[in-house]
């Protein structure tokens, strides 16, 4: 009762009312406030102190800590899920390793154990691109928006705000690469010598390399960095493709003795680089732009507002949206056919003009080669999807626009599977091409499972699917909607769809390439990527569900009012 | 003579989030030739009722249509024949200015779309950004693009969001003129504004939009001089 009063009490009639009745249109709106008194508050005539950079910063952390509402403790005792799940994912990853290695071991032949041998020069050189690429990225010595505006504006050094920081990106480089490397060498079954001199040498090259670029960074220079960074991802190429010869027996390298010493070469580079470089932009910090600062610290806030919803997706719109900045314009080029082919051309025109994706392609053929070479044939399936699944994401682009907001698709003409349909036929052909590149990889050439040809020819169709699929599951992700009822967990109230977010695209390629994981027909994975398809062809949104359902629910009880 | 037949029907309308009513009972109905401008402050609810209008909301009572058709974002008869500026507009970011009115001319089958398109850039003084990536664009370009998509295509409704928005003064003057002759041309337009010249110059219709329960008195309909003509 109360609450049909309420709604009565809510419910309003517009209020329609003639043109000229309705518009003044005031000579000058500000008229009113020429006379106002306005009362202003000026700097007293004293000349400023000086200021201590460390005691502003100290003081800014008093009113942080100050403001902190639960103790350590609290938030330990809140963690314990978190760190459960750690623990957890933890052991997984070991159990991966040590399963990896034992498989690992079937690697006996000299092609394949030769082949082995280049796989941690090859994460050497992508480790060390990969860590020059993130220290490009975001500076690497970064400041918040905030400090920029608040602090970097104020008469006080820089280089007592940063000094720590640029040590902490520098030592952060070295852990995060020297476990990544040691995770990699660990997983392709090398013996622990091999694996400590490989961790450290990554470990130390890539902090040699981000001190290296934050030096450059002080000097407002980035020619050197890109071109080290093409060297070292060309080469990381050379020796996975290098080692797909190997293994298949078309090229033979007998290593010399003296190879072993070369990763402590490396380090001790890595090392002298890290201190060279390191103490270089450490006596240059006074002279950091503050826009290359703040620029790469806006990076961050958006990237954490990303990864606050665990969304992938939106991390990588933030980096693209930031590419195209940084390109600004390019030369338009006039399109071709009229409607859903107009979508489909665009898609080839934006490989046309951004080629980059077709690296990444090719890259991928290598995969299957390249796990099967280290002998994780077994595994070859999934690694395959995807390694393609990463390939393709990023001629999704059109789709991922589409998907992200309505806005957009709602100026086509054409329905949400027709405008996804014709987003798919450029990935779908790459997918094919793909497909027929890696056909010799599922027969078994570089020593994986010999299969006979129609059967390679399923596997390989059911990877390209799986990775395909992967990565439309990957761009079409929506984001995580916190105004739905949430799950209670021990970290907290959860949004039901947040845990998923991290396994998207990941789930879709393991789901189809699980028959051929376990050795089942390829025929269910070409099944099951259909069904698949047809899903994610007209996109399933649980909210718009429940909201048709809620409808009908309203019109069942509406018809049974009127009975 | 345009037809009288409504393009546009909103029958007791309402949305409301959690506790709060934001729209309740809105109804109204748009002819061909119509220009129905919403007014009213900050937070009225112009903005969700022309949400709810082109599909991007549903409401949670009531309903819309579109030429007899339910509202649905998706059906592709809805959007060949509705073209909307409201705030959720998204662009392509690797594709430039030029490249997105000419995907959508295209995508819409219009004929000879490298003419429109150019006529429309330069309409919208977009001519010098042609090859600009959106995010190199100031706000009032992006507005511009914006706007511009709902001129390289066929329509029979426009909705727009407080449009006047980042223009400059001769920017509101040029929209101002192109709404009028869209209408006078049998466009049906709704569009919400703070912008009492582009009203007056635009709309035959004004609604002036108030939060439910806010203020009873200005709820109630006043004399309706264009009841006739929906």
């Amino acid at each position: 009762m109360a609450r049909a009063r309420r709604k009565r009490a809510q419910r309003h009639e517009p209020k329609e009312i003639s043109v000229e009745q309705m518009i003044e249109i005031p000579a000058d709106p500000y008229a009113e406030y020429a006379e106002k008194a306005w009362a202003f508050a000026h700097l007293p005539d004293a000349e400023p102190e000086v200021v201590d950079e460390k005691a502003l910063h100290a003081l800014i952390k008093t009113w942080r800590h100050g403001r902190a509402t639960r103790s350590f403790s609290e938030v330990f005792q809140d963690a314990y899920v978190a760190l459960f799940s750690v623990a957890m994912i933890g052991a997984m990853v070991v159990n991966v390793i040590i399963g990896s290695q034992t498989r690992a071991a079937a690697c006996e032949s000299a092609a394949c154990l030769n082949g082995r041998l280049l796989v941690p020069w090859g994460m050497f050189f992508a480790i060390s691109a990969l860590s020059l690429s993130v220290a490009r990225l975001f500076g690497p010595v970064l400041a918040s928006a905030a400090e920029g505006f608040w602090l970097m504006e104020a008469p006080i050094g820089r280089g007592r705000i940063l000094r720590g920081r640029l040590w902490a990106i520098i030592g952060g480089a070295f852990a995060v690469s020297a476990v990544l490397a040691a995770a990699v060498a660990a997983i392709a079954g090398e013996p622990p010598a091999v694996i400590v001199a490989w961790s450290a040498a990554s470990g130390l090259a890539s902090s040699g390399l981000v001190a290296w670029a934050a030096s450059e960074q002080s000097r407002d220079r980035t020619s050197g960095l890109r071109v080290a960074q093409a060297v070292l991802a060309a080469l990381a190429a050379i020796v996975l493709g290098a080692m797909v010869a190997v293994a298949a027996g078309w090229l033979h390298i007998e290593p010399p003795a003296w190879l072993g010493l070369v990763p402590w070469v490396f380090a001790a580079v890595g090392a002298v680089a890290t201190v060279g470089f390191g103490l270089t932009a450490h006596r240059r910090l006074e002279y950091f732009a503050r826009l290359r600062l703040t620029s790469g610290g806006s990076l961050v806030s958006g990237l954490q507002g990303a990864m606050f919803g665990l969304d992938l997706g939106l991390a990588r719109d933030i980096l693209v949206d930031r590419e195209a900045v940084r390109r600004g314009h390019v030369r338009p080029t006039p399109g071709r056919w009229t409607g859903l082919g107009a979508l489909v051309w665009r898609d080839v025109q934006r490989l046309l003009r951004f080629p980059r994706p077709l690296l990444g392609l090719a890259g991928a053929i290598l995969a299957p080669y390249a796990s099967d070479a280290i002998g994780l044939a077994l595994l070859t399936p999934l690694l395959a999807g995807v390694a393609l699944m990463f390939a393709l994401i990023p001629t999704l682009g059109q789709l991922r626009v589409l998907s992200r907001s309505t806005g957009l698709a709602r100026t086509l003409p054409f329905t949400t599977g027709q405008v996804r349909s014709a987003c798919f036929v450029v990935p779908a052909l790459l997918a094919a091409v793909w497909a027929s590149a890696t056909l010799p990889a599922f027969s078994g050439v570089t020593g994986g499972i010999a299969r006979p040809g129609p059967e390679a020819a399923g596997v390989a169709v059911a990877c390209a699917l799986a990775g395909l699929l992967g990565a439309i599951r990957w761009q079409t992700a929506r984001p995580v909607n916190f105004a739905v009822p949430m799950m209670a967990t021990g970290a907290g109230a959860v949004p039901p769809t947040l845990v998923f977010n991290l396994i998207r695209g990941f789930d879709v390629a393991a789901l189809v390439t699980a028959p051929i994981l376990l050795n089942a027909s390829p025929m269910w994975s070409l099944l099951i990527a259909f069904v698949v398809l047809l899903i994610l062809r007209v996109g399933v949104n649980m909210e718009e569900m429940q909201e048709q359902a809620k409808e009908q629910q309203r019109l069942a009880d509406a018809q049974r009012a009127a009975r | 003579m345009a037809s009288r037949t409504p393009v546009l029907t909103a029958s007791a309308i309402t949305k409301s989030f959690g506790p709060s009513v934001i729209v309740g009972d809105f109804s109204m109905t748009v002819a061909p030739g119509e220009a129905v401008a919403l007014t009213g402050r900050n937070g009225a609810g112009k903005s969700t009722i022309l949400r709810m209008l082109v599909g991007a909301i549903r409401p949670d009572e009531g309903r819309v249509e579109f030429e007899g058709l339910r509202m649905n974002e998706t059906n592709a008869e809805i959007r060949k024949g509705m073209a909307s500026v409201i705030d959720d507009l998204d662009f392509f970011p690797d594709l430039s200015v030029v490249e997105h009115l000419d995907l959508l001319a295209r995508a819409h089958g219009v004929p000879d779309p490298e003419a429109i398109v150019d006529e429309i850039l330069a309409e919208v003084q977009l001519v010098p950004q042609s090859g600009q990536l959106p995010g190199t664009l100031s706000s009032g370009q992006r507005r511009r693009l914006a706007l511009a998509t709902a001129f390289v295509r066929p329509r029979r409704l426009l909705v727009l969001d407080e449009p006047e928005q980042r223009l400059d003064v001769e920017g509101v003057a040029w929209l101002a003129a192109r709404l009028r002759a869209e209408r006078a041309r049998g466009l049906a337009i709704v569009f919400a504004s703070h912008d009492p010249y582009l009203v007056k110059q635009v709309a035959t219709r004004i609604v002036a939009v108030a939060p439910p329960g806010a203020d009873e008195g200005a709820d109630a309909t006043a004399d309706d001089p264009a009841q006739g003509a929906s």
